[in-house]
């Protein structure tokens, strides 16, 4: 489905020229010209089979509680349903917890969350299912002791899974001995993914018992595997296919899966096509979100702000089942250094269970919600010694060869360069003064300025998540097809992976054909996460195309009397020889030549990423095969009377290795800050006292609009990773969202210029008006103190 | 029988559900699938789709969201759709779409075609009132997009685009239209249904005497004053009423005039007009529109129909009961005049009767020594409802508060004055201090609810604060008249 039009023939035929849109290269999306016109297909976008269903999910009225009946006959004799199913009616497993279980496909007798899926009613049409689903009549037994804060779960010690501890060095020696400790706490509200397309699948019935399964999911795999267990038939009698998906950030790992298996149960119990698609309410109710993290830490440092130690617990938001939360709060375990050494450091992490929908993967995969916590250290330990922020975070910023609190040696580690000259170029130090004396100049109105570090630990954690396939055919035309286990969300990679296999061959982008990711062309593939998908996918793709270069090679030789050294794929074509003798074949004169000379043109690429373990047992190893870096620089304009604010500059440089596709690189990196942005300042999840969502739409969850971002110039360091990833780039999905922390230490940093910048103002994330109203005022009264008390001298 | 143009052609439907949507309707039954639905709220924007309309004055082009638009609403108009919008034998794509290939402005694509539509729609209306694409500014753009949630770009990408857009060769979409076509003038449907399916219709009346004797035959009809929030019942409530009708065609409902002492608003006068018609007389009224809900909603939002549709946290009844505004209600008991302050009864409670509704909005413009002030507070700066709206109505001598009045939105279950705090600042001298003690008063006018959007210890905190602003921003705009 690439955009690229008609295979040509004409202008430029024999195309004797350097080949376009390789490596390094800035191409559009491989759907551009379908997305602006609206023919990219998404899954509810695919013209139905005759007599296809639409199902609708019916919810629990209750956070915790049991039900006792659910009469279901008026919902069946709604007009125009055709069946419903409940728990009852699933054919084999029940339980479809991706990793760990406790996740029931449809719930009952036991009520785990608000909204929770009962039942789902399917009917001829989606307003008929709709309407249908609110005719259900259940006696529910609510219980009063629900567990609806993270709070509640900590005080009743409610967890989904163990507490993990992560230890280096002695920490409480470290801190007794420390000149100075802080303690204190962050909570970090979670966040919904708000993709733009919802959660939607399209099964149909096949002929042999099996299902073909349409669906927006990151891991076509995993839905493959559940849709097998819950029907109770093999995988290979189950395909998944995921051509693209409308948005996803992780919301589509896990939460994808749920609706492909009921659309699957149903679609076999009727012999009809059914698909399930959540609208806007129901997914935001059914759907699992970024984790909240209760923060707590005592810190210790010196005089001049270098840390000594650090005690930390790290709570996370669950909700009621496991799901990934292992993971998630291992990485936020991970980040909570962010860029800085810790002589001695102690982190416990607690997966704290929650009566709400369970918590999920969000880009960045718990690692922001450690990261801010870490950014908060540092300023806190800044103006602790009345120092610049900045001057703090370079005095504690990794050197070469020291080791994390998970023993991983940081190599390869140009992060202060990187700062230094964001620094320069940004112009931080003359915007430091300048805000200074705007702030003394102006009650009303307070300026923030912030710089910030980002260093995010690329691999999934899970280790053999790290591999990937990819096949590719060759037709005797010289077109390529190209397949491999990554899904496209928007984020570019069918772009990125076809731009590898066209430099490898050394032929114009617009011969490879990208295609819908299929459970039946690689199989057993990793879900599209961790930010992982060109490192895995590229390098996948890139096996086969040597695999296949290598043949095509081999018969060079063989033929023509060559060596392999003088066979080169380039300038859209084959060129074998040298000097004198060289002859140039088009690359479809050498595909149609190697497929009369009986050379397999169809080949499987694999690869698995090196170096990388970790043993859970002593929470010690190197769990990533590099770091990602970046910095960024935002200011903002408080209003301290109403917390309104402004962000009005962000400078990001960002380090992506040697860039793979910069066009798409530097698209992550604004869309990712502006996703981070949103996460800290406007986007709020409120659960209301009975457990229910009461931020359960687009009209009270708030994502940024266009008139939010700031003046935004991002940068690309452009430094070649020093490990052997493809072609030396670095992973780049998620490691932006982070930069918006610069954003609310800003924003902190206007609250704090009110009290001298010698106070710490609370500043719990999302930082809506009103929080930041209250910083502003809790920093006055601070000051006002200050100004009351007789002088003292030196620092308390 | 409705008829619209799409696709060089007029589609005529005679058979559909009279409260379907635009969305459901090019979805479900013409497989236009390029129309996207994110929310099917008209908060999101995926939906989004240009329309124009053909008068005198030549085509108008603007935006809709199309998820809670009713079908009807395209009866005799013209639509574009983003599969629709490059017009045969022109461009193959439109420069819009064109430069949000060239400029990466998107990745997942969901978004895009209403991100599409919305430039489009900058793009034909700035070439229909004879403006520079060079000349598009910032805020422009950002009003364009005021409605249009994108997830994955950040938005640069399209800013980018959009600032492009006069380096591309020209398409002007009105000129092709009416060099193909010839523009069809509107053809009144009469009082007769122009959808009906299963007992259920959907009228259009031309004149408030259709619509009177519509009410005294169908008391229970919806009456539709642009639907941006009654659309929600249809796709949120999934609600099918028995009668809609429609008011947006009747023409003694629209427009503004001005008259010796007042300005009168049509009630079906919408958000977009009131951005123009108003910046005069209230220039605060206007930025603050600008402010409110979407362009995409304000194209169909009205004025009216937020007044009776007497939501707590509605912005214009603030502004105009902090005015003297008066509504000129009319129906099948006649007309009558009523003080907007004796309208709001109780939560979503009015003194509407049934089969009245409100023709106009007579509000006093303001003399020589009189200012008003309107501030929204919400966590998002566009598209989001207020936690808190206060509007001020002050007559002062530039020392001392001479007169004053101050409305909420968002403080109670309606609409409401603060009538201790004005009590507390009249005549008192127009100064910080009277501001910051009359800031106590606030909490014996209101009791504010703690809500998704604040707590009410914020809600009142500002609304106190924003006394203080109210000085602030009298002595700068005193200062800069004093410049001018």
């Amino acid at each position: 489905m690439s955009h690229y039009s008609a295979f040509p023939k004409s202008d430029d035929a024999y195309r004797k020229r350097p080949s376009k849109g390789g490596r390094g290269k800035s191409v559009t999306h491989d759907s551009a010209d379908m997305h602006v016109t609206g023919t990219a297909l998404y899954v509810d976008d695919i013209p139905e089979p005759a007599r296809t269903l639409h199902a609708v999910v019916g919810k629990s009225p209750v956070a915790k509680g049991t039900l006792k009946s659910l009469d279901l006959s008026a919902v069946k004799a709604s007009p125009g349903v055709v069946d419903v199913i409940t728990i009852d009616d699933i054919p084999a497993e029940r339980d479809i917890g991706p990793v760990f279980k406790g996740d029931p496909i449809l719930a009952g007798p036991e009520l785990m969350f608000h909204g929770q899926a009962l039942f789902v009613v399917a009917a001829d049409s989606f307003r008929q299912a709709k309407t249908a689903a609110l005719a259900a009549e259940m006696d529910v037994d609510e219980a009063s002791d629900a567990i609806v804060t993270l709070e509640q779960s900590l005080a009743a010690g409610a967890r989904v899974r163990p507490d993990h501890t992560m230890n280096k060095g002695d920490t409480d020696a470290a801190l007794a001995a420390a000149p100075n400790t802080l303690t204190s706490e962050l909570y970090v509200k979670g966040q919904e993914h708000f993709y733009l397309e919802g959660q939607v699948s399209l099964a149909v019935p096949a002929d042999d018992g099996g299902v073909n399964i349409f669906t927006s999911s990151q891991h076509p795999s995993e839905v493959q595997k559940l849709v097998a267990e819950v029907l109770g038939i093999a995988m290979h009698k189950v395909t998944v296919q995921v051509r693209r998906m409308g948005g996803a950030f992780g919301g589509k790992e896990t939460q994808a899966a749920p609706w492909a298996c009921l659309a699957a149960v149903l679609a076999v119990r009727n012999k009809r096509p059914v698909k399930l698609r959540l609208d806007r309410q129901d997914d935001m109710v059914l759907t699992g979100k970024r984790h909240d993290f209760l923060n707590r830490w005592t810190v210790g440092f010196d005089d001049e702000g270098r840390l000594l130690g650090a005690d930390v617990h790290l709570a996370g938001f669950c909700g009621c089942s496991p799901d990934l939360s292992d993971a998630i709060v291992d990485r936020a375990m991970f980040h909570i250094d962010n860029a800085y050494h810790y002589p001695a450091m102690r982190v416990l992490g607690q997966r704290c269970f929650i009566n709400t929908v369970s918590n999920t993967a969000f880009r960045g995969f718990g690692g922001p919600q450690g990261m801010i916590a870490g950014e908060a250290i540092l300023d806190d330990v800044a103006r602790a010694i009345g120092a610049d922020p900045l001057d703090v975070r370079y005095r504690n910023l990794y050197q070469e060869g020291q080791q994390t609190h998970y023993g991983q040696v940081m190599e390869d580690f140009p992060l202060a360069e990187l700062m230094q000259q964001l620094e320069t170029s940004c112009h931080y130090r003359e915007r430091r003064e300048a805000i200074k004396a705007f702030n003394a100049q102006n009650p009303w109105q307070k300026k923030g300025l912030a710089l910030t570090p980002v260093r995010f630990g690329i691999s999934f954690t899970v280790q053999h998540l790290n591999q990937a396939g990819a096949l590719i055919h060759i037709y005797t035309d010289g077109s390529v097809y190209l397949n491999h286990g990554g899904t496209e969300m928007g984020q570019g990679l069918f772009t990125k992976v076809a731009q590898v296999v066209a430099n490898e061959f050394g032929i114009d982008l617009e011969y490879v054909q990208v295609s819908a990711t299929a459970t039946d062309k690689v199989p057993n593939t990793s879900p599209t996460a961790a930010s992982s998908g060109s490192d895995l996918n590229g390098k996948a793709a890139q096996a086969a195309a040597q695999t296949l270069k290598q043949r095509m090679t081999e018969l060079a030789v063989e033929q023509f009397g060559v060596s392999a050294d003088d066979v080169r794929f380039e300038n859209n074509h084959v060129i074998v020889g040298s000097g004198d003798t060289e002859k140039w074949f088009t690359f479809a004169e050498y595909a149609q030549f190697a497929y009369e000379q009986r050379i397999s043109l169809s080949a499987t690429g694999y690869y698995r990423t090196p170096k990388i373990w970790y043993d859970r047992n002593t929470s010690t190893g190197r769990p990533f095969y590099y770091y990602a870096l970046g910095a960024s620089c935002s200011e903002v304009l408080v209003d301290t009377l109403t917390g309104e604010y402004k962000v009005v500059k962000t400078d990001i440089l960002h380090d992506v290795g040697d860039s793979l596709s910069p066009a798409i690189d530097i698209g992550q990196i604004e869309g990712g800050f502006v996703q981070g942005m949103g996460w800290l300042t406007t986007e709020e999840l409120v659960w209301n006292d009975k457990g229910a969502l009461a931020s359960a739409s687009a009209a009270t969850y708030k994502i940024p609009t266009s008139v939010d971002v700031p003046e935004l110039n991002v940068e690309l360091f452009g430094r070649p990773n020093a490990e052997a990833t493809i072609y030396n780039s670095k992973a780049v999905g998620e490691p932006p969202l982070m930069h918006g922390i610069s954003v609310w230490c800003a924003l902190r940093d206007a609250a704090a210029s009110i009290a001298g910048y010698r106070f710490n103002p609370p500043l719990d994330t999302p930082a809506t008006p009103e929080r930041v109203l209250n910083a502003v005022m809790a920093a006055q009264v601070w000051q006002e103190a200050q100004n009351k008390a007789p002088s003292r001298e030196g620092n308390e | 029988m409705i008829r619209f143009f799409l696709n060089s052609e007029w589609v005529t439907v005679t058979d559909a559900d009279p409260s379907c949507t635009i969305l459901s309707f090019l979805r479900t039954e013409m497989m236009q699938n390029s129309v996207k639905e994110g929310c099917a709220a008209g908060d999101c924007g995926a939906c989004t789709l240009m329309v124009a309309e053909a008068s005198e004055k030549g085509l108008t082009f603007y935006t809709i969201n199309s998820c809670i638009a009713l079908l009807g609403h395209l009866h005799n108009r013209y639509l574009f759709t983003a599969s629709s919008l490059g017009v045969p034998g022109l461009n193959e794509l439109h420069p819009v779409q064109q430069a949000m290939v060239d400029f990466h402005g998107a990745q997942c694509g969901f978004c895009t075609p209403g991100v599409v539509m919305s430039l489009a729609a900058l793009y034909q209306q700035t070439l229909q009132q004879g403006g520079s694409l060079s000349a598009l500014t910032d805020e422009d753009i950002h009003q364009a997009l005021s409605g249009n949630l994108c997830r994955c770009t950040g938005y640069t990408p399209i800013l980018r685009a959009a600032k492009a857009l006069d380096s591309y060769p020209q398409q002007n979409l009105a000129a092709a239209l009416e060099a193909t076509e010839g523009v069809q003038e509107w053809q009144p449907s009469g009082a007769e249904s122009i959808l009906e399916q299963g007992g259920r219709r959907l009228f259009q009346p031309q004149s408030c005497s259709e619509l009177h004797h519509l009410l005294a035959a169908y008391p229970d009809a919806w009456l539709w004053a642009g639907g941006t929030d009654l659309g929600l019942e249809l796709t949120q409530r999934f609600k099918a009423p028995d009668t809609i009708i429609q008011l947006e065609r009747i023409a003694e409902l629209q427009g503004i005039s001005e008259q010796e002492e007042d300005i009168v608003i049509g009630a079906m006068t919408s958000y977009t007009s009131l951005e123009h018609g108003l910046a005069n007389p209230f220039p605060s009224i206007a930025r603050l529109v600008h402010r409110i809900a979407s362009r995409q909603i304000r194209n169909l939002g009205t004025l009216g129909g937020n007044i009776a549709n007497a939501s707590p946290i509605g912005d214009m009844p603030p502004v105009f009961l902090s005015l003297s505004t008066t509504l000129l209600l009319d129906g099948v008991d006649g007309p009558r005049e009523l003080p907007l302050q004796d309208f709001f009864i109780n939560y979503k409670q009015t003194a509407l009767k049934q089969g009245e509704y409100i023709a106009a909005v007579k509000v006093k413009k303001l003399a020589a020594d009189e200012r008003l002030f309107c501030w929204k507070i919400s966590k998002r700066s566009d598209d989001d409802i207020s936690a808190l709206m206060m509007a001020i109505w002050l007559k002062t001598d530039g020392t001392t508060i001479n007169d004053i009045r101050i409305a909420c939105g968002g403080m109670a279950a309606i609409p409401k004055r603060a009538l201790h705090t004005e009590n507390a600042l009249r005549h008192q001298p127009l100064t910080l201090d009277s501001a910051r003690n009359a800031a106590s008063a606030i909490s014996k006018d209101f009791k504010p609810m703690s809500d998704v959007r604040a707590t009410a210890e914020y809600r009142l905190q500002v609304a106190g604060n924003l006394l203080q602003k109210l000085v602030i921003e009298y002595q700068a705009s005193d200062k800069a008249e004093d410049v001018a």
